[in-house]
């Protein structure tokens, strides 16, 4: 079944890649697609009709049950095998995106790139299924506070519903203690795909989510959640089937909605795992009713986090631009809303190389991260930022899932500045910008005071004083201005070395013309200095060894003097 | 009053934004263009209420320009020229061919600003 569905995001795939022109764009990204893309398909054809099918025919025997955890295995194994090759594709159509493409190109591009995607969740879902059927997946044990859980569930829902006349009603139990014991990502991934499924089939009418406190007994605390809707109804005789992999209840559904198929499989194994129990009542045209009954541990004392949320003192973030690296749609959606509404200017994306763009392109202030991205990941982003000595300080979260990803012992000396669990509530994530931003500024400030004594030293300065002034103070033009200083100085040093190497004086003259009224605007006195010694060179003796060693000059200095420049910028825009 | 339109050629892109900052502020519609030939392009849909020019431009010079919009084009529309401080036999062709003002650099943008509307009320308000 599975084999089937791989291979009809295959097929589309192949079409697209078949009407596809590599030879007019003749990059080296579409020869290493079309190679990641023959690995991929290579790869998966061994694994799938390689199979030992055989073997699987012998039932009524104990060995059967030892051939469903091998197939389990062998699941998680394939789907590794095949992600990684996928992600590969992904990260190439990315780039292929980028690179100029007639309209039909384009199209064609982001055909491949949705039926891509598509491939990708149906394996990571079957990926997950497998890990939680062969009794893999540890399931934690973290205070958590159930209230702020189902508030966000229930946030991300109401985004889903876009425009259709459907209404969530959340229902509350006061009773339910505030802080349990449990695994809060399983629950609200529980909660999320029963919810979510409902707004996807209900056209018109009302959603309940009803959360009531259901038994407590000793330590434990069973908590009920109702998922009610008001949809079209499942048919008796489809009901039975429904949390059977790939099922959907009619044929025409998948058409209609879409889906894997898999969702409420992976949904009733996290609950069964836990010991909790599912169950589901419907009646068609009606509506669908399913029930979870999930036990809890209470929390004896609870720790300082009591007072640490409830404290007066509102944390203001405002006017922070904020980079948001995610690739799940929910949580892009979600983020961007939380950080409008704390005044923040949020920069959204799923694609790292994009976003290392936006770091160059932008004035950012913090980076959210999720680890696992489609292409380049979590680490190797870290990585590429803090290589780059103008972003040693950009304070950088990262978001996720796995609690264990946490214990990572390298994660401080990576340059990851703090972490948050998946799922966190509003309050914690604004907790963590402020905290971090806060760090970071401190940092600013100290090593302000150092390189400010050491420049007494460096002869390089600068003065954004009267440029500031003709920009009337708005700190973001001057920003704007710099970046567009940066990229002249690199286009100077790109532009000079070409001509140096072909003996065009006249090109170097002119080039270092060009630049000298940059460096004046911003009173960059020692450059000015080589600059006009580079132009009189040119004009009079047209010595050309003489000109390398004043642009070897130029590009040893320059680095002082563009970090000179943003210590400025900082001082200013912090007002320190 | 409708905005006066201005169109400013400058292939720095830092000046470039700078200055068309200011002149809006000061209620200008300003087109900004980074070379000669889509400067010449612009100009041929539509000839605005004022040309601000650098000289040195790649494809087309603002000397080129100047005579592009006299000649060419037959018209009068103010041109400011925006020099390196060190071409004064360039300044002399450029007024002799036309050009109203020129400013030169490094470009003080309140400077710029008052030779513009100088340049505006002497030619749409006597």
């Amino acid at each position: 079944m599975d084999t089937r569905e791989l291979l009809t995001h295959l097929e589309k795939l192949e079409y697209g890649l078949d009407s596809f022109s590599f030879s007019e764009l003749k990059s080296a990204e579409a020869s290493k697609l079309k190679e990641s893309f023959e690995a991929f398909k290579n790869g998966l054809e061994e694994k799938v009709f390689g199979l030992p099918i055989s073997d699987a025919i012998q039932t009524e025997n104990p060995v059967n049950e030892k051939y469903d955890f091998q197939e389990g295995q062998l699941v998680a194994n394939v789907s590794h095998e095949i992600r990684t090759p996928l992600n590969g594709i992904i990260g190439f159509l990315d780039l292929l995106q980028e690179t100029h493409l007639n309209p039909q190109q384009k199209e064609l591009v982001n055909a491949m790139g949705s039926a891509s995607k598509n491939l990708l969740g149906v394996i990571n879902q079957l990926l997950e299924l497998s890990v939680l059927a062969a009794g893999q997946e540890k399931f934690e044990k973290v205070s958590f506070n159930p209230a702020n859980l189902v508030n966000e569930v229930s946030f991300l829902c109401k985004t889903l519903i876009n425009g259709k006349q459907v209404e969530l009603l959340v229902h509350y139990d006061e009773n339910i203690p505030k802080y349990l014991l449990g695994d809060p990502s399983k629950l609200s991934q529980v909660l999320l795909n029963l919810t979510g499924n409902a707004i996807k089939f209900v056209e018109k009418g009302e959603i309940r989510l009803h959360v009531h406190l259901k038994e407590e007994k000793n330590k434990k605390v069973f908590l009920e959640f109702v998922v009610s809707d008001t949809g079209i109804g499942i048919a008796n005789e489809h009901l039975k089937h429904i949390f059977e992999s790939y099922r959907q209840a009619e044929p025409e559904t998948k058409l209609k909605y879409g889906g894997s198929g898999l969702g409420l499989s992976i949904v009733k194994e996290i609950i069964e795992k836990q010991h909790g129990c599912l169950a589901v009542s419907s009646t068609l045209g009606v509506g669908t009713t399913f029930k979870v009954i999930l036990p809890f541990e209470k929390v004896q004392i609870h720790q300082d986090n009591e007072n640490k949320t409830d404290k007066t003192k509102p944390v203001d973030i405002s006017g922070k631009s904020i980079l948001v690296l995610e690739d799940d749609a929910l949580t892009q959606k979600l983020m961007g809303n939380r950080l409008e509404q704390w005044g923040c200017k949020a920069y959204i994306t799923e694609n790292g190389l994009f976003g290392l763009q936006l770091l160059e392109s932008h004035h950012i202030d913090l980076l959210l991260l999720d680890m696992h991205l489609p292409g380049m990941d979590g680490f190797e982003i870290v990585q590429r930022i803090r290589k780059n000595p103008k972003f040693k300080n950009l304070p950088i979260i990262v978001l996720s899932g796995d609690a264990y990803t946490r214990q990572h012992q390298n994660f401080e000396k990576l340059g990851i500045s703090d972490f948050i669990l998946k799922p966190y509530n509003s309050e914690e994530l604004l907790e963590k910008i402020d905290n971090n931003s806060k760090q970071m500024e401190q940092k600013i400030e100290e090593i302000l005071v150092e390189e400010v004594e050491k420049q007494n030293e460096v002869v390089q300065t600068v003065d954004l004083n009267p440029i500031l002034e003709e920009c009337l103070e708005k700190t973001e033009l001057l920003d704007e201005l710099i970046r567009l200083f940066e990229q002249n100085i690199l286009e100077f040093i790109g532009k000079t070395k070409m001509h140096l190497q072909s003996r065009n004086i006249q090109g170097v003259g002119f080039a270092a013309h060009k630049i000298k009224s940059s460096l004046k605007m911003l009173h960059a006195n020692g450059l000015i200095k080589i600059c006009e010694e580079m132009i009189l060179e040119c004009r009079t003796s047209n010595d050309l060894e003489r000109l390398k060693t004043l642009f070897e000059d130029f590009v040893t200095k320059y680095p002082k003097v563009e970090m000179a420049i943003n210590l400025e910028l900082k001082r200013i825009k912090y007002k320190l | 009053m409708p905005k006066r339109k201005v169109l400013l050629a400058e292939d720095d892109h830092m000046l470039g934004s700078l200055l068309k900052f200011r002149l809006e502020r000061d209620g200008y519609e300003v087109v900004l263009e980074y070379d000669g030939k889509a400067v010449k392009e612009k100009l041929q849909g539509e000839i605005p209420d004022l040309v601000i020019s650098d000289i040195m431009m790649p494809y087309f010079s603002g000397i080129e320009l100047v005579d592009h919009l006299r000649n060419i084009l037959k018209s009068d529309v103010p041109i400011i020229l925006i020099s390196a401080a060190s071409n004064d036999e360039n300044i002399v062709s450029a007024f002799e061919m036309g050009a109203n003002d020129f400013i030169s650099k490094p470009v003080s943008p309140s400077e710029l600003l008052v030779r513009v509307s100088r340049e505006i009320k002497r030619h749409y308000c006597t």
